[in-house]
């Protein structure tokens, strides 16, 4: 029984070795053609592969900095978002997201929409890609796809989000948003972990390389 | 079975299972937040709340206006939570409850703004949890101003109990499990029951714990 329990033992990591090695990576996947060109997440630098991101938390925009605002300020921004992607990429080059979902609640009084804050929510995650040129130590990740805004009803809006794993804790890590259709947009380009990523000043990004 | 085939079994078993060997086979998440709760003999309430299931990513709940008998009212309140119990990369969940103005007790609290957040990671070379991004805004408790109260902090309540502000929870053991909980005001309500004074003397009442009104709570945790 030892000798098989032994056996058994080296036989797991080269199972699991074996696995990983099948995954097909497609290097060069680039997203929808949204957004603007930025000093991170820079189009080209992108590779389609199995990758997972998750968390949420909190973004105090603006100023940029990794600092909470006053609280009465009410300057910030709450969230929840997880995507995953199998590196697949459809006929037109865009990598696939599996599955995934976004809700953002932006609290700042000048984005009140009828008095309330305004709240997005995904309709759907289309694509997910790795950046290969952001300085996120655990990863990064370009996704998006549509949303509604929930305020209002509007329905099939692009959006799209850089997403960064900088480490523990998770003050360090960076998250920004763009919706260009209702132009809006919460990106940061001084004080940043990886541009357009804004520091959060609450919660945690989890990037899974392996799912 | 002849013995040939049994030892097959056991080959087979035997390279199964370690697969499964991995510290990650108990890997597990919690993730829940509510905007108002309240327990009372009368009133069992919890308003705006998000629970994340096993096997889920995320989960969200919100409400424009609460409004619970004369002991509560708010607005816009939000709840999300998140998580992922990863086997192989770490697991995460994350807590977060926000609302807007706040009303306790007609008015015996009031606030303009309450965010709670909790945060859990287990995996890589870290474990742990935070309540990093709670806040309160314009807080007021008995007529006095309270600006970022420190985690647990009690103040009484005259006539009516005592209220924890920022009160942060931790649970876990910090090396396999770590969690976190925050309620960021925390009521409770008691009563002075019993005393009084006869002949021979006066006897001391008790303070009874008769309910409880929690605004704001974000809870997560790790394994």
């Amino acid at each position: 029984m030892f000798k098989l329990r032994t056996l058994a033992m080296l036989a797991a990591p080269i199972g699991v070795v074996l696995i990983a090695s099948s995954c097909d990576r497609q290097p060069g996947a680039v997203a929808p053609g949204i957004g603007k060109p930025l000093a991170h997440f820079q189009p080209g630098n992108f590779v389609c592969v199995p990758v997972k991101i998750t968390g949420g938390g909190r973004i105090d925009y603006p100023p940029e900095q990794a600092e909470k605002n006053p609280p009465a300020s009410h300057e910030y921004e709450t969230f929840g978002a997880h995507v995953m992607g199998s590196g697949q990429q459809d006929a037109n080059g865009v990598c696939l997201a599996d599955k995934g979902a976004l809700e953002w609640v932006d609290h700042r009084p000048e984005m009140e929409v009828n008095g309330h804050p305004l709240n997005l929510h995904a309709t759907e995650v289309t694509f997910a890609e790795v950046a290969t040129d952001a300085s996120c130590t655990d990863g990064a990740v370009h996704w998006g796809g549509k949303l509604r805004v929930q305020n209002t009803g509007q329905s099939d809006l692009d959006f799209e989000v850089w997403d960064c794993d900088n480490g523990e804790p998770g003050r360090n890590d960076g998250f920004a948003i763009s919706v260009p259709a209702i132009d809006y947009a919460v990106q940061c380009f001084t004080v940043t972990p990886a541009d357009p990523t804004c520091y959060l000043t609450g919660g945690n990004r989890q990037f899974h390389p392996t799912h | 079975m002849n013995i040939d085939n049994f030892r097959r079994a056991v080959l087979i078993v035997g390279l199964a299972l370690p697969m499964s060997w991995t510290a990650g086979s108990v890997a597990a998440q919690t993730a829940r937040s509510y905007g108002v709760k309240v327990s009372t003999p009368t009133i069992n309430q919890t308003a705006s709340s998000a629970v994340l299931p096993p096997g889920a990513d995320m989960v969200t709940n919100s409400g424009q206006s609460i409004v619970v008998g004369s002991l509560v009212t708010a607005q816009d309140a939000f709840a999300i939570v998140t998580g992922d119990a990863d086997a192989t990369d770490g697991s995460n969940a994350v807590s977060s409850a926000t609302l807007g103005a706040v009303s306790l007790l007609s008015g015996l609290i009031t606030a303009d703004g309450v965010v709670a957040v909790a945060s859990s990671t287990i995996g890589g070379n870290a474990t742990g949890s935070d309540a990093e991004g709670s806040s309160l805004a314009n807080l007021v408790v008995n007529g006095e101003s309270v600006s970022y109260p420190a985690p647990n902090t009690w103040m009484a309540l005259p006539g009516v109990g005592y209220v924890v502000l920022n009160e942060q929870i931790p649970t876990g053991d910090g090396v396999t499990t770590s969690g976190i909980t925050v309620n960021m005001i925390h009521v409770v309500l008691q009563s002075l029951t019993g005393g009084g004074c006869g002949l021979l003397g006066c006897l001391p009442g008790v303070l009874t714990t008769t309910g409880e009104i929690i605004v704001g709570s974000a809870t997560s945790s790790v394994q």
